[in-house]
């Protein structure tokens, strides 16, 4: 059976509840999201262990606060990573499938290892929650990042595979004609590619570190000189990670076949500009990195962004090479179970003012203050919940009565 | 087919039972915790009652810590093991409920959302907003449960949706309403359980006794309406699946139906005697050693919902071995088992060795090797030391004295009522046959 036949062929039997352009806006979109949590999670894990060497009172306080932002981001990076592990599920089926079943072991591997990270960054939290300078132990976070390391490079050692179906086959089959079932391949690493992505974690995290010191520079309970240092912990890091992230990413665009012609691609010649530009604006923010936060924040988001589409266009080359595309999958228009994500959607964008609202207000207040929510924002979000499932509900008794599978 | 994967000793199915075993305790958890929450947050916040906050801060960490590292992980998880032990059946799903899943999705992210701001902001914000976001956080983890619940009922009875093919008629069948009554009870007998062992930690004694007796309350309510339930469940379980638990053809199933009753009547034993009647003798540890009895039970209920759904992972869908069983002309769905049985099913493989001559003994051996992999591989251990119905050991009782009498077997096979029929010609027959007379146990 010739490769693009099969993969072709395991595309699903349902075929596609709605567009596929849909699904691959969607895709690329939460992905992003996704891994500007990842990326945070990852540089600050690093930093923590930094400033913990340090000994000093702000490293400590400032390694302290990383603490609770490893844990919580994980949390985060992980529920927002389902999204897109669900969307390339559903268009690139084929690929994915297969070879997460080729290396099933390792895939299982990942899990063992993003526990043990996020139980080591627990452990470095909650240890070191009453230290005072020069008290403080590293050693859960070393192991934290070793474990998240562990999960980047399996994460992407199966992103890579994907990429590479013609060498499939002779990964698994031996010349004697004998089949391997024990999913443990561990193939298709690249190095360029996999620093490309660790390498802005340490941007991220510097531009994160700019916000968090405007963002607490109304409160008297802060001292003024932490949140100088902290910000321009952050200018620094972020300015000088973004100069290697450029490196990194020649590197990287070097190893991508020439027949290609990537460095054309839009999305990745705007992703290259816009990381020119938040570059320099970065390095503008070295005097004023609190004033500057926000821009930089929106610039560096743009530019992870543009250059996830651009990682999209190259899958979508490598595909194409293969004789695949998202474009002809065959199709089942489902339009109530599009209507419902959609309306959800929108619903939980509403929602989700409620519980930002609240952490917003409440960590702009003093200790000890207590603020108040508006309650317009509190009632309606609960309304909403509650209108959801009045609707959901009725619709399936309804269904249910019609179908006659209630009774 | 995509590569298999071979898990030896045990099957790829076990490792995905274990996975969703253990994601419920932390799953039902993280739905039912909080609507326990909310009640004593609003006992607090109307009765004046600041000294049961110790136990809102305490029992809010251990969802945290618990339910969304474990319970998020093991969420992820399951689809990864679903995804290297079943790849055709969890696509079948997900192209089927992508936007189920999309849309719980979003509830997780309200839940994640609004748990790490209860967390941070209590004695922060004003306490009615705070018990606000109690109940959005109940509501969005219970509602995260209703939609789940109609993706794994669809496995177990699909409805309409094998006539229709539309969203809302596979997930709103026959089994979906008990199902979610049945773990909507389960949920507040889970939540009771842990909020008993947080409780027991408790310093205030007055509070701890309290706090132990109500949480108990709770959990005997679960658990009593869980059994009743479970009966309506049952009763709604599709004919084929009352006939393989009820009608003598798969005894093992009425067992795991006794053992979760055992454990689940030790758990309700335990809420009665240490938290209702002497709740002052709870501890921690006893509570502990309970959560392990109420893990027992799950897995045999889990074990029973997956064993009566024999022999598709898909009711009327798919075979457990991914071959589609049936045609579903509304979506264009063509069934496999007489495409392969003309075509053969080797020709329609990918991952194989293409120099085989399978008039050759070891080339036949090989290929048939690769075919009962496929085809058996995702129930049956397959190597001679193997404990999940292994294929050696279960041979040798029908004592074959040559490949022809298993490919006679193979040929009846579909008579089972548990078993799909062999999807193969006589080519692929012949070689999974020589294959498996090599591999029995002698």
């Amino acid at each position: 059976m010739d490769l693009s036949v099969y993969l072709n062929s395991m595309r699903d039997a349902a075929g596609l509840p709605f567009y596929p352009i849909v699904f691959q806006v969607l895709l690329v979109l939460t992905f992003s999201v996704h891994i500007v949590m990842v990326n945070l999670v990852l540089g600050s894990s690093f930093l923590a262990v930094y400033e913990v060497s340090r000994k000093s009172e702000f490293g400590t306080r400032l390694s302290k606060a990383l603490g609770r932002v490893i844990t919580v981001g994980l949390s985060i990076a992980i529920v927002l990573g389902v999204a897109p592990l669900l969307f390339v599920q559903v268009i690139y089926d084929s690929f994915w499938y297969t070879a997460t079943s080729l290396s099933a072991f390792w895939a299982l591997m990942f899990l063992v290892a993003i526990t043990l990270a996020f139980y080591s960054s627990y452990g470095f939290y909650l240890g070191n929650k009453k230290s005072s300078p020069g008290e403080m132990k590293a050693r859960w976070a070393y192991v934290a990042i070793f474990f998240l390391l562990l999960t980047a490079l399996f994460i992407h050692m199966l992103s890579m595979e994907q990429l590479t179906p013609e060498k499939w086959k002779a990964w698994i089959i031996s010349k004697e004609g004998f089949v391997s079932f024990s999913g443990g391949e561990f193939h298709s690493v690249n190095l360029g590619r996999l620093l490309h992505f660790i390498i802005p974690s340490f941007a991220v995290t510097g531009v994160y570190l700019m916000l968090y010191a405007s963002y607490f520079s109304e409160r008297e309970d802060y001292d003024s000189n932490y949140l100088d240092y902290v910000a321009k912990r952050g200018a620094n890091l972020a300015l000088w990670a973004s100069v290697l992230t450029v490196a990194s990413g020649f590197w990287w665009l070097g190893t991508i076949p020439k027949d290609f012609s990537f460095a054309q691609n839009p999305f990745l010649i705007i992703g290259a500009v816009l990381g020119i530009i938040t570059t320099a604006y970065l390095g503008a923010a070295y005097l004023s990195p609190g004033k500057r936060a926000k821009n930089a924040a929106i610039l560096m988001f743009l530019t992870i962004f543009f250059m996830s589409c651009a990682r999209e266009g190259l899958r979508m080359h490598y595909m194409n090479k293969v004789g695949y595309s998202i474009y002809n999958y065959p199709l089942n228009v489902d339009w109530p179970s599009t209507i419902l994500f959609f309306a959800t959607f929108i619903m939980g964008l509403f929602v989700l003012c409620f519980p930002a609202a609240a952490a917003f207000k409440a960590g702009k207040a003093h200790k000890g203050q207590v603020v108040i929510i508006n309650p317009t924002i509190v009632r309606n979000s609960l309304y909403l919940m509650i209108a959801w499932f009045v609707v959901v509900a009725g619709l399936g008794i309804v269904i249910s009565l019609k179908n006659g599978t209630l009774f | 087919m995509y590569p298999f994967w071979e898990v030896p000793f045990f099957t790829s199915g076990l490792v995905i039972a274990l996975v969703a075993t253990f994601h419920i305790l932390p799953c039902h958890l993280a739905t039912g915790a909080f609507w326990f929450n909310v009640y004593v947050e609003r006992k607090a916040f109307y009765e004046k009652r600041p000294e049961l906050l110790e136990f809102l801060k305490k029992y809010s960490l251990l969802i945290l810590i618990f339910c969304f590292v474990i319970g998020s992980l093991s969420g992820v998880g399951i689809w990864y093991a679903a995804t290297v032990a079943s790849p055709r059946g969890i696509s079948a799903l997900i192209h089927n409920y992508v936007w189920g899943w999309a849309t719980e999705w979003v509830f997780f992210i309200i839940e994640i959302a609004t748990i790490y701001v209860y967390y941070y902001t209590l004695g922060r914000i004003d306490e009615k907003s705070h018990l606000t976001l109690g109940w959005v956080y109940a509501w969005a983890a219970w509602i995260s449960m209703i939609i789940i619940t109609g993706i794994l009922a669809f496995m177990l009875s699909s409805g309409k949706w094998v006539e229709t093919g539309g969203f809302f008629d596979g997930f709103f069948n026959e089994t979906y309403w008990p199902q979610l009554f049945t773990r909507t009870a389960l949920m507040f007998g889970i939540a009771g359980a842990y909020a008993v062992i947080v409780a027991s930690t408790l310093k205030n004694k007055e509070v701890r006794l309290e706090l132990v007796r109500t949480a108990s309350i709770w959990g005997i309510g679960g658990m009593v309406l869980g059994a009743i339930f479970t009966f309506w469940y049952l009763f709604k379980l599709p004919e084929h699946a009352k006939d393989l638990a009820f009608g003598g053809t798969l005894p093992y199933l009425k067992s795991m139906l006794y053992v979760a009753a055992i454990c689940y009547g030790v758990v309700l034993l335990w809420f009665v005697i240490f938290g209702l009647i002497r709740p002052s003798l709870s501890r921690p540890v006893i509570g502990i050693i309970i959560l392990f009895i109420l893990f027992a039970g799950i897995g045999a209920g889990e074990g029973f919902r997956e064993g009566a759904r024999r022999p598709y992972i898909i009711d009327r869908y798919m075979y457990g071995n991914q071959i589609i069983a049936y045609n579903i002309p509304a979506k264009n769905i063509k069934a496999e088992v007489p495409k392969f049985q003309k075509e053969g099913f080797w020709p329609n493989l990918y991952f194989k060795p293409d120099n085989l001559d399978l008039s050759k003994t070891k080339d036949r051996l090989l290929a048939g090797s690769v075919i009962v992999h496929h085809q058996c591989g995702n129930c049956h251990a397959l190597d001679r030391l193997g404990k999940i119905r292994p294929l050696s050991v279960l041979l040798e009782n029908l004592a074959p004295e040559s490949p022809g009498d298993i490919a006679d077997f193979l040929d009846a096979l579909g008579d089972y009522p548990y078993m799909p029929p062999f999807a193969g010609n006589d080519k692929d027959k012949e070689a999974a046959a020589e294959y498996l007379f090599s591999i029995v146990r002698r």
